[in-house]
């Protein structure tokens, strides 16, 4: 279920590619337990619930299908659950929502097969005034005062985010200038809310818009008369789409991902043998997403004994409780799902151990063609943190 | 049988030994328990042996244990045995034995020895009991008086607060005294908790919870615990912020920095308290430093000592018992912190504990559960649920609670005005039934609410009748509606787009689209 022809679709792209990888690999290697995988591919569009539903009822009505593994569809607020539980098959998705850990805790028997592939969204919000006060603490950056201001996105993934980040500042001794301005995307009035922020004149601003173009925009805008303060971009600044939009001006800015690839040995070997497969042009750090829960799945599947189709419910829960009970070790760091939520935690956000959870990984962005500097947390971090260029300028002169 | 042949058999099968020795100190007979116990198969391998030979052979041979110079030992039991007296011994398997000399009639002594293992047990068993109780009761008076003693300081600083409050002449005003208090009722059931494991200090039970946590948050509790205190007395109180993430006992060390405080004020007549945070190395330094009367170089280590009192000239210090240094003190042993002192009578002292520095990703959030009670998109905000069926309205009300809202419940619908007035919190959404008790339609009552509110208030209707025109005529009128039961995707769904994204609900952009 991957929204080939929505804002999403060059995500889309790198899922659908992901598992294409995955499956291949799986099955040269004669499939799970000699049953080779077949993949088939639905169109979830704009994510809405109705069209994610769709392809869920599709998928299992149609094609018999034992597991729903993608990327993210972030409309459907949970809707395609039902389906997927009144079927009892296996359903691994990247949605990064915390609505996951409350409908599968609302009742974990009917949910027992949903997954997410990495943590929640709420961890971003989080993790950063983590990393913020981390860049504080350890004096690579001495903020001018305490104050943060945050623009949220209009949807349920961007606000909480935005709550989140808003909900730990006071306790890493931040204030926020005021509660998360909420903003639609296509957003045209940025002189406006920038002009509101610019008067608090916060050491921080976060957005947590979650498309590329309108983080692309946003940090045009800002660049035009940037503000003497961090700037941290929402994960969509990891993608293609928002360097080639904004160029040169985008360095400096800070982007977190909580999944990505870590630049390890295994990592920087999956990006290689992906690019090679797909193209200079692909993003094996969106990829990586499905690639490293199909694999997850068919380990889990193998040690279960067998795969359940739709109807197969005791078989799934089996495969389930190997999902949860055998740690994996992929490209993207370690998938370790949580016994109650049923998702990924995150190192360091919920784990001091690194072996323990999937990083959430803090980049600063460099030029267009340049490779992102991967700035935290320890051990994964390769580079250390720059003041952006603009307040470099703004200290000297 | 000979009688003496029967004695001598019988006195064999004992299972204690038994010893004679001659007028002259010589060993004429023992039996097998005898001489086995001491190491020896025959009981004629010690016979003739002298009591300093067979002093001297036991300790060669048998495997008991002594913990003096082994000439000591031996003059010691000679003279046991000359005095007629009781005593003990013993063995590396754990058993202990008791030597009993009885002169006989006639000349010569019999010696008996006894396996006094279990009962030795026992009296130890029962004096560990008896200590126990002691300790108990004596942890329990402890407890009590530093109830009292840690109690004082939260509790008159709530008393300050409440007049305040009467007094406040904002709503702003009274707001944050409200926080203040708040925070001090925090402060005691805190103070409290950790006056339990003062209790378990004294039992040796207290096993430091260490986490990951800022110093600001010490310090914002010290500011709001104090300064009403220092401010009364006249004190110029200050605590000087600090963003440095530390690593131990959160409560501990709070009790800890906040007795350092408290004597801080308490002996302070006038001038300052200053708390304030440095880094030392890997630790950083917590100091508070003020201008009270001092403490001479002297008594540097007696202030730590239970009930140490410099002197009860100063009003304060009679009613001082003496324990809050001494408590502080054992809880920076149990941290592992460096607690130091340094003064100068008449001008002041500073009092500070070293606390390692920690990683700030490792802080720790106090939530073992995220969900979106805690972080949700909806969380923090209010609903008025409207609802006359009550297993509908408890199964609504529990799915927006466990989303992380307030939800406002309103069960009558004469005199609205009143109770919407009235309400704490202005609600952010409505949820209605469309037909309520007493032939009332909801839509009518989420229009008039709206006109007693400050801002109108987004609306669901729900209804269980699936008529068509009925249906369109409440979208009509700018409302969306979910069909019973409601699936909570649904309603989360619309909930979201009324509340973030109102251009994707129809029956509001169309209504736009028609005005």
């Amino acid at each position: 279920m991957i929204p080939l022809s929505g804002p999403s679709a060059a995500d889309a792209r790198e899922f659908r590619n992901g598992m294409l990888m995955a499956a291949d690999e799986i099955n040269q290697r004669s499939g799970i337990l000699g049953r080779k995988i077949e993949l088939f591919f639905e169109d979830t569009g704009s994510q809405s619930a109705p069209e994610v539903v769709r392809a869920a009822r599709h998928l299992i009505g149609h094609h018999n299908v034992h597991a729903i593994i993608n990327g993210y569809n972030i409309g459907s607020q949970n809707s395609e659950y039902e389906v997927i539980a009144d079927a009892g098959i296996i359903y691994i998705h990247h949605n990064t929502l915390l609505q996951h850990h409350d409908t599968v805790m609302s009742d974990p028997d009917r949910y027992f097969g949903c997954f997410m592939g990495d943590p929640a969204e709420y961890w971003y919000g989080q993790g950063f005034i983590k990393f913020l006060s981390w860049l504080r603490e350890t004096g690579q950056w001495e903020p001018r005062n305490s104050r943060i201001a945050i623009i949220s996105g209009n949807k349920p993934y961007s606000v909480v985010i935005a709550n989140a980040m808003a909900s730990a500042t006071g306790q890493f001794g931040w204030d926020l200038v005021k509660r998360p301005i909420v903003v639609k995307s296509s957003t045209e009035n940025w002189d406006e809310i920038l002009d509101d922020i610019r008067a608090h004149d916060p050491a921080v601003l976060a957005t947590t818009q979650f498309y590329s173009g309108d983080l692309a925009r946003f940090h045009l805008k800002f660049m035009e008369n940037p503000l003497p303060c961090l700037l941290y971009l929402q994960y969509g600044a990891m993608h293609r789409t928002f360097s080639e939009i904004v160029g040169d001006k985008g360095k400096g800015a800070i982007v977190g991902t909580v999944i990505g690839l870590p630049r390890d040995e295994i990592g920087k070997n999956f990006s290689r043998m992906y690019t090679e497969r797909f193209g200079a042009n692909s993003t094996p750090e969106v990829g990586c997403q499905p690639y490293t829960s199909l694999h997850h799945y068919a380990i889990a599947a193998a040690i279960a004994g067998r795969t359940g189709g739709p109807g197969e419910a005791q078989v799934n829960r089996q495969v389930a409780q190997c999902l949860l009970n055998y740690t994996y070790r992929s490209v993207a760091g370690t998938i370790r799902y949580h016994p109650k939520w049923q998702s990924v935690v995150p190192y360091p956000d919920a784990v001091r151990d690194p072996s323990l959870g999937l990083p959430h990984l803090f980049y600063q962005i460099q030029g267009p063609d340049q490779e992102r500097a991967l700035i935290a947390p320890e051990p994964y971090a390769d580079s250390q943190f720059e003041l952006p260029p603009w307040l470099n300028n703004a200290s000297v002169g | 049988m000979e009688p003496a042949s029967a004695l001598a058999k019988g006195v064999e099968a004992l299972d204690f030994g038994v010893a004679v020795w001659s007028n002259t100190g010589a060993l004429q007979f023992c039996n097998k328990a005898f001489s086995k116990r001491f190491g020896k198969a025959s009981p004629e391998s010690l016979a003739g042996f002298s009591r300093e030979e067979f002093l001297g052979e036991i300790l060669r041979c048998s495997d008991l244990i002594v913990t003096t110079p082994a000439q000591t030992w031996i003059e010691q039991q000679i003279a046991n045995f000359e005095n007629n007296e009781r005593n003990r011994l013993l063995f590396s398997d754990g058993s202990i034995h008791q030597l009993r000399h009885t002169p006989m009639p006639g000349g010569g002594t019999i010696t008996v020895l006894s396996d006094f293992t279990e009962i030795i047990r026992s009296e130890r068993s029962l004096e560990k009991e008896r200590d126990k109780s002691a300790e108990s009761e004596r942890v329990k008076s402890r407890f009590l008086r530093a109830a009292n003693h840690d109690l004082r300081q939260p509790l008159a600083s709530l008393k300050i607060l409440i007049y305040n409050c009467i007094e406040a002449q904002s709503d702003e005003e009274r707001e944050q005294l409200l926080h203040n208090m708040d925070v001090s009722v925090s402060i005691m059931e805190d103070l409290l908790g950790a006056l339990l494991n003062i209790g378990q200090l004294d039992a040796g039970r207290v096993e430091p919870k260490i986490s990951t946590f800022q110093v600001s948050m010490i310090l914002e509790r010290m500011q709001i615990q104090f300064e009403h205190l220092a401010t009364e007395k006249g004190l110029d109180f200050r605590v000087m912020p600090s963003n440095v993430a530390l690593s131990s006992d959160r409560a501990l060390l709070e009790r800890i920095v906040s007795n350092f405080v408290a004597n801080a004020v308490r002996y302070t007549d006038t001038g300052r308290v200053l708390v304030g945070c440095r880094r030392k190395g890997r630790n950083l330094r917590i100091q508070v430093t003020d201008t009270g009367p001092g403490i001479p170089e002297t008594h540097y280590e007696d202030i730590f000592k239970e009930f140490f009192r410099i002197s009860t000239k100063h009003s304060y210090r009679k009613h001082s018992l003496g324990l809050g240094l001494n408590i502080a003190k054992r809880m920076a042993d149990v941290l592992d912190h460096r607690i130091s002192v340094t003064s100068t009578p008449g001008k002041g002292s500073t009092f500070s504990i070293d606390v390692p520095i920690g990683s700030v990703w490792h802080s720790d959030m106090g939530e073992p559960d995220i969900n979106e009670r805690v972080g949700g998109e909806f969380s923090g905000l209010t609903a008025l649920v409207i609802e006359d069926d009550d297993i509908l309205r408890d199964a609504l009300v529990s799915l927006l609670e466990r989303w992380g809202m307030t939800v406002i419940v309103l069960d009558r619908y004469d005199n609205l005005q009143p109770s919407i007035a009235d309400l704490e919190n202005e609600p952010d959404l409505i949820i209605t039934d469309y037909r309520l008790q007493g032939a009332v339609q909801g839509t009518d009552l989420v229009i008039e609410i709206n006109d007693t509110l400050e801002k109108p208030c987004p609306a669901i209707v729900v209804t269980a009748d699936t008529n068509p025109d009925l249906i369109k005529s409440i979208r009509q009128q700018g409302f969306p509606v979910l069909i019973k039961p409601v699936s909570p995707p649904s309603l989360r769904v619309t909930m979201h787009n009324l509340l973030y994204e109102p251009e994707l609900v129809p029956e509001i952009s169309g209504r736009t689209d028609d005005g």
